[in-house]
């Protein structure tokens, strides 16, 4: 099979595949930014249960393998009488792994300012939330766009997770196997995929450093 | 190390309490404390009504048989891992040898490989191995079909990771070996890369939790690591959710003390630096 | 004394002030009273406590007994009591600290705004009003890391006097700075002091300490040793501590008749690029 033979035969399937992996993404990041950002406040917290249980939560996500917690959600949770469909026990999974190594990022960010300049701006009159609002958030987000680019890209890492169900659409990765299941797809079915993905993925990182280029704090 | 850290980050964000603080605190922590026991009560509540907790799921685990045989696929697991990670480290170094290359071409081709690899899912990369490989006639071993892919995988990430630690070798020793008369590729050996890699074994070791995440998938290639063991009892028990759970708890342990040693390296490089 | 004077409340006041840091004893019984107007400088041996009797002041260290008070109001433990009395006490620290992802001006308007809130057009007036009083008006756009130490600590005495405070704490405030850009800051100091502000500066420049100060506390081990005027404390100290603790620093200031130290500080930055106040003899 040749390029424009797979394409007439499966470009539209690629395409659908390519924006499959898109949104899967889009959902997963945007669910792992906002648990990421719960947690690392549980973790900051001066609440010593609160604290426990967002490590706990941390070293859980971020050391579980992806198939080994995706194969829990989908065969194990039905046997405690939670079923969920294979869509959103994907999501769940590609959300939680990301929210995990969020944190980390988030916590990482956080600890590089610089403690002088909170006890400045409490010096300064500053309330509590008024320093988290205009030192803490601002300085940690800023300090965290390069490594936040790379969980954007991991993220979309994380959602081939999903060729391992049935779902419908199939993403990128299912996709191949699909083609290569039902056709002789050969090398060229992966390296459509392949292209896509990094292509994405080299457009992601680009957009990434363009930003942390603007927004970065001079030390 | 981390621990510091994060106290460090606690006593800068708060003050020290006043009363009312205090007493705010207090009042979180019980809460907190209780809704988080709640939480705890409500899934264990769950287990209970489901039968999950009953002895038939849990007992076998008392026989050394069961525990053979997780240890035989962790085995598997570790092996696999194992072969990708040492893979990856010789490709890795290779990739990252072209990278700092004199010649454009080479410099170029490394920086594709690299961005190609580190963009694709490690899952794609084992379909390549387990539909399209064969399909050229070629016959591969599971433990290679796992393990290529994963450290293929992995390689982009070394690359880099390797050319970081070779950037943080203070250029004088390069200079200083050069006035010697030492040769360009004897000081590489000999006094840049040993250097390079002390300053990058932590992150290598965080990369080995990478690998043996991704090994995992052995299951497509039907390698018998650590999860394709756990089908087996199973199978034999009929008890998919605590052999997962205790499965899941593994790979857990041993990526969080993975994590460990890459910390405690990285602060032992820091006391001698 | 005349007698309104010895009742007029003072702008700072600490009575009995202990505090411990596990066995060490870093305040001692401290007992300090700053009149309105009048510029109090605390010297002594590094360890001798005088960073922290500096931070009590406005909170930023606990302690474990006595009182602080803020012109006769006693220093509240937390909350909004709080923020608004360090809102009233300007501090300028040994390492600037000035927000490094906000500009120069923004610093200076970020605490009337958002604590006084303050419109922003005026704050942005007395912004520029008091960044062109430390002559680092030109620099206003620019971002803490692009500018010198030594106007970085200009901004942030800018930043502290934009609070409208009723007090200053000057926490070592030219101990980070390069020889060269010493001067600069002192200058600065100088004249907000001149302007009748009530302050607490602790510091190694003894030169300075002299000009400036209208009392030397002179502290070792936690513990105040010496309470005088300048002229007394660098003439004759009383205490064998302070003998020895002076006469480790190079140039000794008594000699010279006042006024003097202007112009040898000048021609000593200027000519030789050094200072003649001083950092101890390593």
């Amino acid at each position: 099979m040749n390029l424009t033979t797979l394409l007439e035969q499966y470009g539209k399937l690629y395409l659908t595949a390519l924006f499959t992996t898109w949104t899967l993404t889009a959902i997963s990041f945007s669910a792992a930014f906002v648990i990421g950002i719960l947690i690392t406040v549980m973790r900051i917290s001066p609440v010593g249960p609160l604290r426990a249980a967002g490590e706990i939560f941390v070293q859980i996500f971020r050391n579980i393998s992806g198939a080994a917690l995706l194969i829990l959600l989908v065969y194990a949770l039905p046997y405690l009488n939670l079923l969920f469909s294979y869509y959103t026990c994907v999501i769940i999974a590609t959300s939680l792994i990301p929210a995990a190594f969020c944190s980390e990022y988030l916590m990482s960010g956080i600890n590089t300012i610089d403690a002088g300049q909170i006890e400045a701006a409490r010096a300064l009159g500053m309330s509590f939330f008024q320093i988290i609002r205009n030192i803490v958030i601002p300085q940690a987000l800023r300090s965290s766009v390069l490594p936040l680019t790379n969980l954007l890209v991991s993220t979309m890492l994380t959602t081939a997770l999903a060729s391992q169900v049935p779902v419908n659409p199939r993403e990128l990765t299912g996709l191949v196997s699909h083609i290569n299941t039902h056709a002789v797809g050969g090398v060229l079915a992966f390296f459509v995929s392949a292209f896509l993905y990094s292509a994405t993925a080299v457009v992601i990182g680009r957009i990434g450093s363009l930003i942390d280029r603007k927004v970065r704090i001079l030390r | 190390m981390k621990k510091s850290n994060r106290k460090s980050i606690q006593n800068v964000l708060y003050e020290n309490p006043g009363p009312r603080m205090r007493a705010r605190i207090r009042a979180a922590t019980i809460l907190s404390l209780f809704l988080l026991l709640l939480l705890l009560f409500f899934i264990v509540r769950q287990f209970l009504i489901t039968g999950q907790l009953d002895a038939r799921y849990w007992s076998f685990f008392l026989r050394p048989t069961t525990w053979r045989f997780l240890g035989m696929g962790l085995l598997g697991t570790v092996e696999a891992a194992a072969l990708g990670g040492i893979v990856a480290l010789v490709s890795g170094f290779f990739l990252m040898l072209a990278r700092i290359s004199r010649f454009g071409t080479l410099r170029f081709l490394s920086m594709i490989v690299t961005e190609f690899t580190r963009g694709i899912p490690t899952l794609l990369f084992i379909y390549f191995f387990f539909l399209v490989i064969p399909q050229f006639g070629i016959k591969m071993p599971p433990l290679w079909k796992i393990a290529l892919p994963v450290a293929i995988s992995a390689s982009g990430i070394v690359a880099e990771v390797l050319r970081s630690g070779v950037n943080a070798v203070p250029k004088g020793q390069r200079e200083a070996a050069l006035s010697l008369g030492m040769l360009e590729h004897v000081v590489f050996i000999k006094i840049i890369f040993p250097q390079a890699i002390r300053f990058v074994i932590p992150a290598l070791i965080a990369e080995l939790v990478i690998v043996v995440k991704d090994t995992s998938f052995a299951y497509v290639v039907s390698f018998p690591d650590l999860m394709q063991n756990a089908k087996v009892l199973i199978s034999n028990y009929d008890a998919l959710l605590s052999v997962y759970l205790v499965v899941a708890v593994i790979y857990i342990v041993i990526n969080y003390l993975l994590n460990r040693l890459s910390l405690f390296a990285a602060s032992k490089m820091k006391i001698e630096a | 004394m005349p007698d309104e004077i010895r009742d007029e409340i003072p702008v700072i006041e600490l009575e009995n002030v202990e505090k411990y840091f596990g066995d060490l004893h870093v305040l001692d019984n401290i007992n300090l009273r700053v009149k309105k107007g009048e510029v109090v400088v605390i010297i002594g041996p590094s360890g001798s406590g005088k960073s922290t009797l500096c931070r009590t002041v406005n909170r930023l260290e606990t302690i474990d007994s006595g009182k602080i008070r803020i012109a006769g109001e006693e220093m509240p433990a937390e909350g909004k009591e709080l923020a608004r009395i360090r809102s009233e006490v300007g501090m300028v620290f040994q390492s600037f600290n000035l927000f490094a992802h906000k500009t120069i001006l923004e610093n200076v308007i970020m605490a009337p705004m958002s604590v006084k809130k303050t419109p922003k057009a005026q704050a942005v007036k007395e912004a520029m009003e008091l960044l062109k009083r430390v002559g680092v008006e030109s620099q206003a756009s620019k971002v803490p890391a692009q500018l010198s130490g030594g106007q970085q600590q200009r901004v942030a005495i800018a930043r502290a006097l934009a609070m409208h405070p009723r007090a200053m704490l000057f926490d070592e405030p030219t101990s980070a700075l390069d020889p060269e850009m010493i001067n600069e800051v002192l200058d600065v100091i100088r004249e907000v002091a001149e302007e009748g502000m009530t302050m607490l500066i602790v510091t190694h420049e003894m030169n300075f300490a002299r000009q400036v100060a209208d009392r030397i506390i002179f502290m070792d081990q936690g513990r105040i040793l010496e309470e005088s005027t300048p002229e007394a404390f660098f003439e004759a100290p009383k205490t064998e501590r302070a003998r020895e603790f002076l006469s480790k620093y190079s140039v000794s200031t008594s000699r010279l008749p006042r006024g003097a130290y202007e112009s040898v500080e000048k021609h000593a930055s200027g000519v030789l690029g050094m200072r003649i106040s001083a950092t101890p003899e390593a």
